[in-house]
């Protein structure tokens, strides 16, 4: 094991304590960036010359001199996003000094590439990318998720410790959970966001992904700005609601997910509780309408008779059927957030959390992003939304949690708590890891064990 | 928006009426897609939301108000 190999942390105080030299370990990383890359697609761009000036100008903060990635989503001060599409509709993006940039550069991070992503944000697999799909490091035939497609392929196939994600409908914690990762999707408007293209976003976050809840928590504290102290929590209330969340997820991911929050409640000595959210079957059509609305503005004729060839048929065609969509519907979407956050909020006054599994099955196969579930086959997309979006319909934070195999492939358990309750998610991840020893954060895909 | 053919009519005299260009494959994918979404927006569609208050100055990061 190299010193790349660490956890976050490790390379943190290794760096910190003189231990570990910050200039050859960025040298690993771009090294290592050439030797799995090819087979991963996970980054898109690097920039030799800008991260060693970060390194060199980094001040002395709790990532000092540590590698990073930031998915294609925010401007750097030398390159501007392209959000892994030959065009953003409407969009002239441009190089600057996002939120996300700053706060890992105060931190003392080291921005050492581009990670893909899905294109537009627009899909749960990472199978469409302008730059071609990146590829899961458990299975180099199968979707990493998306639509932080890179930064989980980064940091599943080593090639660092930490990425910068980014989760409008459940975009960090699909690709999470099909890497084997803990990734959290913090409440909205916790973490730094300046400098995204979708500047009146009410349901994006950026948010870190990690091979543990440790390194997330030090990731999302220098993304919020603030320290988000650990705590070893017992009596959690945690709800459950069965159905469709678990009775329609795959066999092998709910026996997983089952045996995890069995696990969980058994360390915190917490109870759980079968709870019901009214009108939950409103939250997907509710949170596609709201998220869509988010760009609507610049989906004029103009601008949609402008979509280039390069981006996908299947964006040129969504793009052009969001154009269509009826007023009344997006209204009666907003009426149903209004009701889902004040159902969600009456929950939260009953209990400390939800669980159910991130994803209903394992990451499909790039070229058939299917999934079986006992409802029936169906797009991965269409059952990963459903199990994800009511976290950025309503706010509240949510994290994936690394929990098993299911042939051989990763399960993930979600967990989704009241708002500003980011901490209490990962005190939760970090309870559940001690209950499983941890052997579901140190699993690493055969390829790079 | 209906499903079927009703959506075919829809598609094809919204997409002439907005002048938004469309070729076949991407009516395909239009059509494909709102398959998917069509359940989920006719229930939307069709619930009772009458009584539901409107969040005034939603603030996301926190619960609702009140």
């Amino acid at each position: 094991m190299t010193a790349l190999d660490l956890p976050l942390r490790e390379q943190a105080a290794g760096i910190a304590s003189g231990e570990i030299d910050a200039g050859e370990l960025l040298d690993a990383c771009l090294a290592r960036f050439e030797e799995r890359n090819p087979e991963l697609n996970a980054i898109v761009a690097t920039f030799p010359d800008q991260s060693r000036e970060m390194l060199e100008a980094a001040p002395d903060g709790p990532l000092r001199g540590v590698p990073v990635v930031i998915k294609d989503e925010w401007p750097l001060p030398w390159r501007a996003e392209t959000v892994g599409a030959a065009a953003v509709p409407g969009v002239t993006t441009q190089p600057g000094e996002s939120g996300p940039y700053r706060a890992l550069r105060d931190a003392g991070a080291v921005i050492a590439g581009i990670a893909n992503m899905h294109e537009l944000g627009s899909g749960s697999t990472g199978n469409t990318s302008v730059y071609g799909a990146a590829h899961n490091p458990w299975d180099l035939d199968r979707c990493p998720g998306g639509s932080s497609s890179g930064p989980a392929a980064s940091v599943a196939g080593g090639l660092v410790s930490g990425a910068i994600g980014a989760d409008g409908l459940g975009s960090i914690r699909y690709p999470a959970a099909y890497c084997g990762l803990t990734g959290l999707k913090p409440t909205f408007g916790r973490s730094a966001m300046e400098g995204h293209h979708i500047r009146n976003t009410e349901t994006i976050v950026s948010g870190p992904l990690c091979r543990d809840a440790a390194d997330c928590r030090l990731l999302a504290s220098a993304m919020f700005g603030e320290e988000l102290g650990a705590e070893e929590r017992s009596g959690l209330r945690i709800g459950v609601i069965r159905d469709p969340f678990w009775s329609d997820s795959a066999p092998g991911v709910r026996e997983a997910c089952e045996s995890a929050l069995e696990s969980l409640r058994s360390e915190v000595g917490g109870d759980l509780f079968e709870v019901e959210l009214p009108d939950q079957d409103l939250i997907l059509p509710a949170a596609v309408l709201v998220a869509q609305s988010e760009e609507a503005a610049h989906l004029t004729p103009l601008n949609l008779n402008a979509l280039p060839e390069e981006l996908s048929v299947l964006n040129r065609g969504v793009l052009k059927l969001r154009g269509l969509i009826p007023g009344s519907l997006t209204a009666r979407g907003f009426l149903a957030r209004a009701q889902a956050r004040r159902n969600l909020a009456q929950l939260f006054e009953r209990i400390d959390l939800l669980a159910w599994p991130t994803v209903p099955a394992v990451a499909p196969p790039l070229t058939d992003p299917t999934i079986e579930l006992p409802s029936g086959v169906t797009s991965a997309d269409a059952g990963n939304a459903r199990q994800g979006v009511i976290a950025n319909l309503t706010g509240v934070p949510g994290v994936n949690v690394p929990v098993g195999l299911d042939a051989g492939l990763p399960v993930g358990l979600q967990l989704l708590g009241a708002w500003g309750q980011d901490a209490l998610l990962l005190d939760a991840a970090e309870a559940l890891e001690r209950a499983t020893d941890r052997q579901f954060v140190e699993l690493r895909p055969a390829a790079i064990a | 928006m209906e499903a079927g053919s009703a959506f075919q009519r829809y598609l094809d005299s919204a997409l002439e009426s907005f002048g938004i260009e469309a070729d076949e494959t991407e009516r395909a994918v239009m059509a494909g897609v709102w398959s998917i979404w069509e359940p989920g927006m006719n229930l939307l569609r069709d619930s009772d939301l009458d009584g539901v208050e409107h969040e005034l100055k939603a603030d996301l990061s926190s619960p609702p108000a009140g």
